[in-house]
């Protein structure tokens, strides 16, 4: 074990000589810190914005004047998507999706004024996270740094000799494993302590923020692997380079976007404008309220009657037009409802497809692990989707039923005179509050990506005791 | 010519070389062929759109020519507007990917319809594209890198540098010739099966100049920057770094920092500002008198001044009064959110000024027309087209005219824009002065390192 330890303590020495790669290292630890500090400033800042205007469109909601209910069906309310506090770790998906949801009757609209349509392209470069420091410059700084761990000392003929000495290929491959693994702790060490504040702040769970670090952990655990693998195989030191540059490209770069093109096509979703007109279409087919003769609302009518046991509309306990609200809303719910969750299954299926391609480049696992931890996929979007609809249906259905209930009949059908009823109903309704995924399924959902993560380690780890193994082994005899 | 024999026999020899311009070939080819899919479907989208939509309107049209109600027809007919791809979209697909293809809007407040978004996947969004811009901006620095970076110091490796060192001017002719040879070639990578896409697609010729100018302007950079590192008198390991080093500080870090900036110094909530805004006042007017209503937009629009006087039940021209008020009153906030946009995307191209890699996106997108001032030139055109809309109902609601069948005939029809591509020249000059300087720098340090 000392010789172990000895071999990595001499890679450190040398490393510390050299100059360029400790600018390298210095340089990476400052962005990875400042990236921590903005995206933590940048999350602040989002929050708060959208916590305020929660609040104004809440107190605006409350103080609308007496009115008739209906009004308030179309007046809507606004909610707004809160962001998770690791959003500041790993923005995911944050900036691709609409915050500002508005929700009225008889439809269901689209978040929208997300950063994606309100920045230029430069927002295609990448945000600047940790989680995009780690994700892309660390193991590139790995590969700059520890390319020739094992060539440059074949190359100078030192490794001949070591291994003449006594020293087993295991130990030597061990040594250097554990001085590049030294560097990385280096490079996750900012990030680290980016999670701890997070968590001490009390807004992260530590489970969360812990399994965050873990998995960035094997990520460069597995680069390191990697590049003391390469460099072990191949002869030279310029080799070793250009050929982990190359992997490093095709990894990192070329085939997440290849991923994203053969899931887009793979799955094509249907635009807006279709699901619009389709939903207005079988809406007409299913019938129409304002129409007397309308099968359909004649047979709904009859049922109200019976279940009142009245014969004329006029005679019920209730307001017929605040039923034949509820009504209404609750036919087109349900089909908004059908086609917003075929819409995301096709976009689940579609993610499905670029988390398939995890097997071919890993990077595709770490950031689905990073962004389900983060609260940040396509999954807790859709939650927020999903609870708004769910908040829209409940309200409007609620201020259907006030219709109903405290407006009569024959009040409600006078045109010359909108019935009012007191604002102080709208002040009843509860406030909208977004529930985010509980902690267990947030890590039950990420655990497949770690589950590929993990088989990429045991898998690279194979090949280098294998591969590498073999070719220190035949330098020595 | 006989060296260029010799040094085409050189790279052919090269398994580095011949492999790195074919996959380069390759990728570029895949990836226009992949835009071109893309940009197919979107207009099969468009097609497949029309008849749906005429049959939506053909619906209306029956349940409501029966009143002959002018108000329940601008009411429920929907208009579709469409934003088909540019023939040179499928280069650069920009925002195309997260922006409505088409929208569909009403004779209602055009402040609540005009930000309505498009489903789409945000994961894959993030990903972002495959495409001929993504190749060119990305991946062509990186095989320039692999292709230059040890033009010399190769040569030093194998023992033969003194040997050419001893011959007066050979060594600089050698770089010169065996450098412009491989930039060359990976030129012809990029730029045949441009243009072939190009030409088939019909972009048109300002287009396709246009995009070779940006790819061999970007090039001839990394050229340069290649050609300097090359003549440091550094072992190639440490050239190959520098240079990576480079690669990520020009496309990743920069970047990602600027638009950080960008971002915070222009904030554009004026966008939420104005929804929030536009619907208070829009839903203020039911409780506010009504003639008081119309006096207000009488001030602006005193051509309906002179027409009856609201009856005591509800009337549709106050309806279509109080919605257009409603868009006229976040007027400045609309200016105000349009500016900021437009701010971010000004800001990005003095970036580009700085960073060629910036300013090769810029170009590209702003050629294929699918950056930010193309989403907000169909804006615009959407707000000129609702104005139409809004002009074709009023005389009947105002003036009480029947609507009938045939004045759904006459209803106005969305003409999508013909941009003609733009080369932004602002842009162009200064990537090209990167270019020439950096390439210029690049020979001169070449020649120097032969002289010590």
């Amino acid at each position: 074990m000392s010789t172990v330890f000895r071999i990595a303590q001499e890679e450190w020495r040398l490393l510390r000589r050299r100059r360029v790669a400790m600018l390298g290292l210095l340089l990476l630890t400052v962005l990875s810190l400042s990236a921590a500090l903005t995206a933590w400033q940048q999350r602040q800042a989002v929050a708060a914005d959208r916590a305020r205007y929660q609040a104004q469109v809440n107190q605006e909601f409350d103080a609308q004047p007496d009115r008739h209910p209906h009004r308030m069906v179309h007046y809507g309310t606004f909610v707004f998507r809160p962001l998770n506090a690791l959003a500041a770790f790993d923005a995911g998906i944050d900036a691709y999706t609409g915050h500002t949801l508005f929700l009225e009757g008889h439809r269901q609209n689209s978040a929208n004024f997300g950063d994606v349509r309100q920045s230029s392209l430069l927002l295609r470069f990448g945000q600047l996270t940790p989680a995009l420091v780690l994700q892309l410059l660390a193991p590139l700084l790995l590969v700059f740094i520890g390319h020739g761990v094992v060539a440059g000392e074949r190359e100078s003929g030192t490794l001949r000799l070591l291994l003449t000495q006594g020293v087993g290929p295991g130990q030597f491959l061990l040594g250097k494993l554990l001085a590049l693994s030294g560097v990385a702790a280096l490079l996750l060490l900012p990030a680290a302590l980016a999670l701890l504040a997070l968590s001490l702040s009390a807004k992260a769970p530590p489970l969360a923020a812990a399994a965050l670090l873990a998995a960035y952990a094997a990520w460069l655990l597995l680069w390191v692997m990697i590049v003391v693998g390469v460099s072990a195989v191949l002869k030279r030191r310029r080799d070793a380079l250009l050929g982990l540059l190359a992997l490093w490209t095709v990894l990192l770069v070329l085939l997440p976007r290849l991923a994203a093109d053969a899931a887009t096509t793979a799955r094509a979703l249907p635009t807006r404008f279709e699901t619009d007109i389709d939903v207005a279409r079988d809406l007409t087919a299913m019938g129409d309220s304002h129409n007397p003769d309308d099968p359909y609302f004649a047979g709904f009518r009859r049922q109200v009657l019976a279940q009142y046991g009245v014969s004329k509309l006029e005679d019920l306990p209730v307001n017929y037009k605040g039923l034949l609200g509820i009504e209404g809303e609750r036919m087109t719910s349900e089909l908004f409802d059908r086609y917003a969750d075929a819409s995301f299954e096709r976009q689940q299926a579609q993610s499905r497809w670029m988390d398939a391609f995890g097997l071919l480049s890993p990077v595709l696992a770490l950031r689905r692990l990073s962004m389900t931890v983060a609260g940040a996929d396509l999954d807790s979007y859709r939650r927020f989707l999903v609870q708004g609809e769910r908040y829209r249906y409940t309200l409007i259905q609620s201020l259907n039923r006030l219709q109903a209930v405290q407006i009569g009949y024959a009040e409600d059908r006078n045109p010359n005179r909108q019935a009012r009823i007191a604002h102080s109903h709208w002040h009843d309704q509860p406030d909208f509050i977004y529930e985010p995924r509980p902690l267990g399924q947030t890590l039950r959902s990420a655990a497949p990506a770690a589950g590929v993560l993990v088989a990429w380690l045991v898998a690279i780890m194979a090949a280098l005791m294998l591969a590498a193994g073999r070719r220190l082994g035949r330098v020595g005899r | 010519m006989s060296w260029l024999v010799h040094e085409l026999r050189l790279i052919a020899r090269s398994r580095l070389c011949v492999a790195a311009l074919l996959i380069l070939g390759l990728l570029a080819t895949v990836a226009l062929v992949s835009g071109a899919r893309e940009v197919s479907r979107q207009r099969e989208t468009l097609t497949h759109l029309a008849p749906l939509h005429e049959s939506d309107v053909a619906a209306v049209k029956q349940k409501r020519s029966k009143d002959g109600d002018a108000g329940y027809a601008a009411y429920y007919t929907f208009y579709d507007t469409f934003d088909p791809p540019s023939a040179a979209a499928f280069v650069a697909l920009g925002l195309r990917d997260v922006a409505p293809l088409a929208l569909r809007i009403r004779a209602l407040g055009l402040q609540a319809q005009l930000y309505e978004g498009e489903s789409f996947n945000p994961e894959l969004a993030l990903t972002g594209r495959f495409d001929f811009a993504f190749v060119l901006i990305y991946l062509a620095p990186l095989f320039i890198i692999a292709l230059l970076h040890d033009l010399v110091s190769g040569e030093r490796q194998s023992g033969r540098l003194r040997l050419l060192m001893a011959m007066p001017g050979a060594a600089t002719r050698l770089w010169v010739r065996r450098a412009g040879l491989r930039l060359g070639l990976v030129l012809a990578c990029l730029c045949m099966p441009l243009g072939l896409a190009m030409g088939v697609m019909g972009s048109g010729g300002l287009a396709l100049a246009g995009a070779l100018g940006v790819v061999l302007a970007y090039v001839a950079f990394w050229g340069g920057l290649c050609l300097l590192i090359a003549a440091c008198r550094w072992s190639s390991t440490t050239q190959a770094t520098a240079l990576m080093s480079g690669w990520v500080l020009l496309t990743l870090v920069l970047p990602t920092l600027a638009n950080l900036a960008i971002t915070k110094r222009i904030p554009v909530s004026q966008g939420v500002e104005l929804m929030l805004k536009q619907r208070q006042n829009v839903h203020a007017a039911w409780d506010e008198p009504r003639e008081a209503t119309m006096q207000r937009f009488f001030r602006s629009h005193p051509e309906w001044q002179g027409t009856a006087a609201l009856p005591v039940e509800f009337h549709w021209k106050w309806y279509y009064a109080f919605q257009q008020l409603g868009d006229e009153s976040v007027a400045a906030e609309v200016a105000a959110y349009r500016t900021g946009l437009l701010a971010r995307q000004r800001w990005t191209e003095r970036l580009g000024w700085l960073l060629p890699g910036v300013a090769a996106q810029a170009l590209l997108h702003r050629l294929a027309d699918t950056d930010l001032p193309a989403q907000l030139a169909y804006q615009r055109r959407i707000e000129a087209f609702h104005g139409d809309i809004r002009a074709f109902y009023y005389p009947y609601v105002f003036n009480e005219r029947t609507f009938g069948t045939e004045d759904f005939a006459r209803r106005p029809k969305y003409v999508a824009a013909e941009r003609p591509p733009q080369l932004a020249w602002p842009q162009l000059l200064p990537l090209a002065g990167w270019a020439l300087g950096v390439l210029g720098l690049g020979a001169w340090a070449l020649r120097r390192s032969r002289e010590d």
